[in-house]
């Protein structure tokens, strides 16, 4: 008995170990091709796709949905897809613009969305995106109403013929464009700084892109200094004592402060700022 | 250790396995081939690597041909760098007035404003008021030389 265990334990093991190291081989040998020309094999796109819808529908079980069925906010709601939408998704009879034809994944019809999925489920991807396609989280750059507007228009969208769509789209070619991608909303709707929401914008922002972020994952750049320590550090961006006041100041806009700075105004809403501060400022 | 002593010592309780004569030395042998194999593979597929240069790699000037890392370290000392800044390899109050200067080799931009090639360092080092006008970082009145020789030792943080 303790013999056929200790077999077991040990093919158990070593099993283990060759499916590691097979695995570790995979990943190292750079046999898998990440280029967004080749398509996943059928059985692994099946799987993501599975794993994807599950995933929505586990989060969207309690979702409040307004009532949708209002043409000012329908018109709304078409004047934000206009904006942000329509490029990678198309319309009718309108072919998203060339940078989006070469995503991998492909960005959905939206007529087939609307047809097929629940109300909460794409509201919810429209706040929260969709990690490793190209669908951004809207819920930093629109307010919870604009977004339930992209809702309403698209429960119209697929009751217009390329026709109508096209009338449509003539008739408010000259709307002024609701301000394009900025931070209209607060991430928690509190005043004080919520460092858990601070980290996730973080990344909503790209701060990740460009500075070595403590206990953000990915944050490994040197495009500017590391923020390890910036609770302490007497200055920001070498320009600015370090309160949180201008804190707030220099993440909401870098270039107002200094002129010269490398760093871009990314749209930081206030309330994201805040929670961004609180988050910084954990980093003794 | 070496590497072949390195897989030997973790070996070790699989060999003492095999000495027991039991039926576990079978496994013992497999899981030791499989880890052989899979360690000199993966050491082939290091060994194999050739490392590209980047698109742009990181500025090589004239500039600092005459410049002395070793020096830059002790001009450092000489100004008190460390009063504001942390800067490894050299001894100080860990402050944190200025931002720390680890890894200012690969950092892009000098001060967050021009793009970090050693021409721009060196201006940077000589006079920070006159790129900047609203840093806090004084001029310490550092010479051509010494400013290069600053540069170079900055630029042995990777």
């Amino acid at each position: 008995m303790k013999r056929t265990t200790r077999i077991v334990a040990i093919t158990l093991a070593a099993s283990a170990g060759a499916a590691a190291l097979a695995g570790g081989l995979f990943v190292y040998s750079g046999v898998y091709d990440v280029s967004a020309t080749e398509q996943h094999t059928a059985l692994v796109y099946r799987m993501l796709d599975t794993t994807m819808r599950r995933s929505i529908k586990l989060r969207t079980v309690d979702v409040d949905v307004p009532p949708l069925d209002d043409d000012e906010r329908v018109l709304r709601g078409f004047r934000q897809f206009r904006a942000h939408c329509v490029q990678c998704h198309g319309a009718p009879g309108i072919a998203p613009e060339g940078f989006a034809l070469g995503l991998t994944p492909a960005p959905a019809a939206l007529v087939a969305t609307a047809r097929e999925r629940p109300v909460a489920e794409i509201y919810w991807v429209i706040s929260k995106g969709i990690k490793m396609s190209g669908m951004p989280a809207w819920r930093y750059r629109m307010s919870d109403q604009e977004m339930w507007d992209v809702v309403a228009f698209m429960n119209v969208l697929p009751t217009l013929s390329p026709v109508d769509y096209a009338a449509l789209d003539r008739r408010h070619a000259a709307d002024v464009p609701p301000p394009a991608a900025q931070a209209a909303t607060s991430a928690t709707g509190e005043e004080r700084g919520d460092i858990a929401a601070g980290r996730k914008a973080m990344q909503q922002y790209v701060c990740v892109t460009c500075h070595v972020i403590p206990g953000v994952v990915g944050a490994s750049e040197h495009v500017g200094p590391s923020l390890a320590g910036i609770a302490s550090r007497r200055y920001i961006a070498g320009v600015l004592p370090n309160t949180p006041d201008n804190m707030l100041r220099w993440l909401q806009n870098p270039p107002g402060v200094d002129p010269l700075t490398a760093m871009p105004d990314l749209g930081v809403s206030e309330q994201d700022a805040r929670d961004m501060a609180a988050y910084l400022y954990t980093l003794e | 250790m070496t590497r072949t002593q390195q897989v030997r010592h973790s070996m070790k309780p699989l060999t003492a396995a095999r000495e027991r004569g039991t039926a576990a030395a079978v496994n013992a042998r497999f899981a030791r081939i499989t880890w052989v194999c899979g360690t000199s593979m993966l050491a082939l597929l290091i060994g194999c690597e050739k490392v590209a240069e980047p698109l742009r790699s990181r500025a090589q000037t004239e500039l600092l041909s005459q410049a002395d890392a070793l020096r830059g370290q002790e001009v450092i000392n000489r100004y008190g760098c460390v009063a504001c800044h942390t800067i490894p390899g050299v001894r100080g109050p860990a402050s944190n007035v200025g931002p720390p200067l680890a890894n200012m080799a690969s950092r892009a931009y000098v001060a967050g404003i021009l793009p970090n090639t050693p021409e721009d360092m060196v201006r940077w080092l000589r006079d920070p008021p006159a790129v900047d006008p609203r840093t806090a970082m004084p001029n310490m009145g550092l010479t051509e030389k010494e400013a290069k020789d600053v540069a170079a030792y900055l630029y042995t943080l990777d």
